[in-house]
C-alpha cells in the first residue's frame, strides 16, 4: 500500500507499507523533508510496527517518538506524516 | 576565531560527502576552526536526501550510462543533479547561528543572497531552504546538526540542463513527466540565465568567502584539510559513501 502527499509550503512524503490484520507490519517513509537528528527518524518506523491502521493511533505513536527522541521535523509535521500513512491504499 | 577557507576543488561524489562529514566531526570535537569549502563534482553526480528512496528518485541505469555518480547525503532535502554548479559547505559551532533551524537557514543563506546581490542579482531567501530570483530557484540548501555543530551545504546553479536532469531523476508520476519538466524549466534559473554571460567560479567563491566572513564576523584564512580530516574522509568514503548499505538504505 502506498501514499504520497505534498505538504502545502512544505515537503513531499511518500509511504510504502504492508498491513496484516489491520496492523502495520512493515513501513518505509521517504521524502525530501528534514528531521533532526536524522538517524532517529527510523525510530518512528520501528514504533509504528504493529500499530492499528488508524490515524489517531498512528499519530499517537509518532508523537511519542518525537518527544522521546526530541526530534525536530522540518517541512513536515507529525500530523502530516500520520495523515499520509493513514491514506495509504 | 577564524574562518578556515578550503580551496575550490573538484571531487567524486563519495569524497565530497565524506569530506563534509569528516569536517563536522573534527569541528565538533574542537580540533578545527569553522570552515567554508567550495567544491564541484567530477564526474557529475546525483545526490539524494537522507530520507529519500534511491530506487524511487534515481534512474540507476541512466546514471550508469551517462557516467553520473550517485551518493546519499547526511542531510535531508531533495535529489540534486550536480553538474554545472558550484557547491558550498559551511561547518561551524551551533553557537554561531540561531538555535531555531528555520532561522538558521535564513541567517546562513544571507551570505548567498548578498553574494548574488554583489553579482547584480536581486535574490531572496524563501523558506524553508531556497534562494529565488524573481520566483525562480537558483540555490537549494540543506542542514544537519551534530556534535554541537551545524553543517549547511547548498548549490549555486551556474547553468542548468533540465532535460538531462530528468533523464536521471524519476518523478512521482511518469505520465506527468512532460508537465513536470515544463514546470521546473519555468521555476529554476541559473547565474548564466540571469547574467547572460558565463562567470568564473573563482569570482563567485571569492565573493562568497567575504560574505560568509562578514556574516559570521570572523576573519578568514586559507587552509587545507588536516591529515586527520583527510584520513577520516578517505575512511568514510570507503566504508560509508561507496557502500550500498548507505546509498540504498531507503
Amino acid at each position: 500500500m502506498k501514499a504520497i502527499y505534498k505538504v502545502q509550503g512544505g515537503k513531499l512524503i511518500k509511504v510504502d507499507l504492508t498491513l496484516e490484520n489491520n496492523k502495520i507490519k512493515k513501513i518505509n517513509i521517504t521524502g525530501d523533508f528534514f528531521c533532526h537528528p536524522e538517524e532517529k527518524f527510523e525510530q518512528i518506523e520501528k514504533r509504528l510496527k504493529d500499530t492499528t491502521f488508524e490515524k489517531g493511533f498512528i499519530l499517537k505513536k509518532i508523537n511519542e517518538v518525537v518527544h522521546q527522541h526530541q526530534l525536530t521535523l522540518v517541512g513536515v509535521s507529525s500530523q502530516d506524516l500520520a495523515e499520509t500513512i493513514s491514506q495509504a491504499k | 576565531m577564524i574562518l578556515r577557507v578550503l580551496k575550490l576543488q573538484a571531487y567524486p561524489a563519495a569524497m565530497n560527502m565524506a569530506i563534509d562529514e569528516a569536517l563536522i566531526e573534527s569541528i565538533g570535537k574542537g580540533e578545527s576552526p569553522p570552515t567554508l569549502r567550495c567544491y564541484t563534482w567530477k564526474p557529475s553526480a546525483v545526490s539524494i536526501g537522507y530520507f529519500q528512496s534511491l530506487q524511487e528518485e534515481v534512474d540507476l541505469q541512466a546514471c550508469k550510462q551517462k557516467n553520473v555518480e550517485i551518493v546519499r547525503r547526511i542531510t535531508g532535502g531533495g535529489a540534486v543533479f550536480h553538474d554545472q554548479e558550484l557547491t558550498y559547505s559551511i561547518i561551524l559551532p551551533d553557537s554561531l547561528v540561531p538555535k531555531d533551524i528555520l532561522a538558521s537557514y535564513q541567517f546562513l543563506c544571507q551570505a548567498l543572497v548578498n553574494t548574488f546581490q554583489k553579482l547584480g542579482l536581486h535574490a531572496q531567501f524563501v523558506p524553508i531552504n531556497d534562494i529565488l530570483i524573481t520566483n525562480q530557484k537558483i540555490s537549494g540548501n540543506a542542514q544537519t546538526r551534530r556534535n554541537n555543530c551545524v553543517l549547511q551545504h547548498g548549490t549555486i546553479l551556474l547553468d542548468i540542463d533540465v532535460d538531462t536532469m530528468f533523464s536521471l531523476l524519476k518523478v512521482p508520476d511518469e505520465k506527468m513527466k512532460g508537465k513536470i519538466i515544463s514546470h521546473i524549466k519555468e521555476r529554476v534559473t541559473s547565474i548564466h540565465n540571469q547574467l547572460k554571460r558565463r562567470i568564473n567560479s573563482e569570482e563567485i567563491v571569492s565573493i562568497l568567502i567575504n560574505e560568509f566572513a562578514n556574516l559570521l564576523n570572523l576573519s578568514f584564512q586559507e587552509g587545507v584539510l588536516t591529515d586527520k580530516e583527510l584520513k577520516r574522509a578517505e575512511e568514510l568514503k570507503r566504508i560509508k559513501y561507496l557502500n550500498n548499505d548507505w546509498t540504498g538504505k531507503k
